[in-house]
């Protein structure tokens, strides 16, 4: 049982297509309220806790503990005027916000959320090949800020864009590949290893374990990816303003800033999937979405300090090292994957 | 000859510096707040923290050392119809608070200890409003015009 039969059980009533389509629907407003909720509860999450590292209090006038106040920060948000930056390029000025928050917002939908007591499994979409499209889908978030970098006329926003760009290539080489050592893992255990759910289910043992070199590199990776303090190039706000968001002002700006936190959420939550075993955990059929959780909220909390202990690495430095450093352990990763799977430890 | 020497640089693990980073400043979670929530909650002002003048024109006897005393003209001394016998020509104090340095040379010089202060801070005040007449230094703050 799983929540959409779940809910077209409910809605039986009305006939079996139409209780499908209908429960289709409920299931994926769920997930995007879900998405929302957690990008939401990750802006406040952060700012509480810098304000504690930090030894001071955060907010906490609006609503009680300041709960609501990322809900105030977003009407102002919303009720900004928009301004745009003459000799911009229309179409895609306005258009990179969105493929941000979307791809964003679309990679949630292929996570294994694991079963939850009476519900069932919570798993959104049942694909063999649901690893690729989640990568893809984060593949697409780098053109988003590659466009509004470069479209906005902007000099700061184009060497933002020209730095965000040099990092994500030099970073997602060797996130592949530690991807794919994650698939030759799984592949010795279960027939369709480019699911999540297999990969999932294949994890006895928590790869992270196995393969502690793998998880080291896709933890930067997913740092790189979510473009937070030493790796926040694209954003440099110390000599470029704000890299390439300087021209957005208002909703436009918003997305970015969700983009920016949602991606650490879905990045901790990948790693928890790939690396720690995802949803497995005692009691499996009844929690296993609080122990996904639970993996993840341990995974947001250690890149938040990796955030707030380092100061921003320099590109070229950095570019070093996803080229000099990062791929060649990702390939003694491989090897020794290789090894593993073939001495039948996996 | 001068023998330059080579010293070696202490040895670096890669990462263990930044995980130390990161463990002091996960420490910092688990430790109380400095921030004082202001108007609700007030800090302890230490023992000898004073700013808001006070005068009592009983014991004021009208020698002007407090307005001779004063580094920048902050007191003025004003007459007041009040009837006391030891001050015969009804002059008292009046200060300006926007000029007042809390320099407490007046408290310290004046003979009778008429001029003193207390440890009252809250004087907000809107323009032009900073002149306390010799009336108002003997009311407490929050029974002054404001």
């Amino acid at each position: 049982m799983n929540l959409l039969t779940r809910i077209a059980t409910i809605l039986s009533f009305l006939g079996h297509y139409p209780a499908y389509i209908l429960a289709y629907i409920i299931e994926t407003l769920i997930v995007i309220i879900f998405a929302t909720v957690v990008v939401a509860g990750m802006v406040y999450f952060f700012r509480k806790y810098m304000a504690r590292v930090q030894m001071r209090i955060g907010p906490n006038r609006v609503g009680k503990f300041g709960i609501l106040q990322v809900m105030a920060d977003g009407l102002k948000l919303i009720q900004k005027e928009s301004i745009m930056p003459q000799g911009r390029d229309d179409l895609p000025y306005k258009v990179a916000p969105l493929i941000i928050f979307i791809a964003l917002i679309m990679g949630f939908i292929f996570i294994p959320y694991g079963p939850l007591a009476w519900l069932g499994t919570l798993t959104v979409t049942h694909s063999d090949v649901s690893l690729v499209i989640l990568f893809a889908l984060i593949a697409i978030m780098p053109i988003g800020e590659l466009l509004s970098g470069i479209v906005s006329n902007n000099k700061y926003a184009v060497l933002g864009s020209l730095r965000g760009v040099a990092k994500d290539v030099s970073f997602e080489v060797p996130m592949m590949l530690s991807v794919l050592a994650i698939v030759m893992m799984a592949s010795a255990r279960n027939a369709s290893p480019l699911d999540l759910n297999g990969i999932v289910q294949a994890q006895n043992i928590p790869f992270a374990i196995l393969e502690p070199l793998g998880f080291f590199v896709f933890l930067i990776s997913m740092a790189a990816r979510a473009s937070y303090s030493p790796f926040d190039m694209g954003e440099s706000d110390s000599e470029l303003v704000t890299g390439n968001t300087t021209e957005y002002s208002g909703l436009r700006f918003g997305m970015f800033y969700l983009g920016l936190f949602g991606t650490i959420f879905l990045g901790s939550m990948i790693l928890s999937t790939l690396y720690l075993g995802g949803y497995n955990g005692p009691f499996v059929n009844y929690v296993g979405f609080i122990w996904l959780l639970i993996k993840t909220l341990v995974i947001v909390v250690i890149s938040l300090t990796i955030w707030l202990s380092m100061p921003r690495v320099r590109i070229d430095k950095f570019v070093s090292f996803g080229w000099k450093y990062l791929l060649p352990i990702s390939f003694i990763n491989l090897v020794l994957t290789g090894f593993l799977v073939l001495g039948g430890i996996s | 000859m001068i023998e330059v020497k080579e010293v070696e640089e202490p040895k670096r693990i890669p990462i263990l510096g930044s995980i130390g980073g990161m463990y002091t400043v996960f420490k910092h979670l688990f430790q109380k707040p400095v921030t004082v929530q202001y108007p609700e909650e007030k800090e302890n002002q230490g023992d000898r923290f004073r700013f808001r003048i006070y005068l009592s024109t009983d014991d004021c006897v009208g020698c002007t050392l407090c307005e001779q005393v004063c580094p920048n003209l902050t007191i003025t001394m004003v007459s007041l119809d009040k009837e006391n016998p030891r001050n015969k020509r009804k002059i008292y104090p009046s200060v300006n608070f926007g000029t007042c340095t809390v320099c407490r040379n007046c408290e310290e010089i004046c003979p009778t200890d008429a001029i003193y202060l207390k440890d009252v801070f809250e004087t907000a005040r809107t323009k032009n409003s900073f002149f306390y007449s010799p009336t108002d230094l003997e009311k407490n703050e929050d029974e002054v015009r404001r």
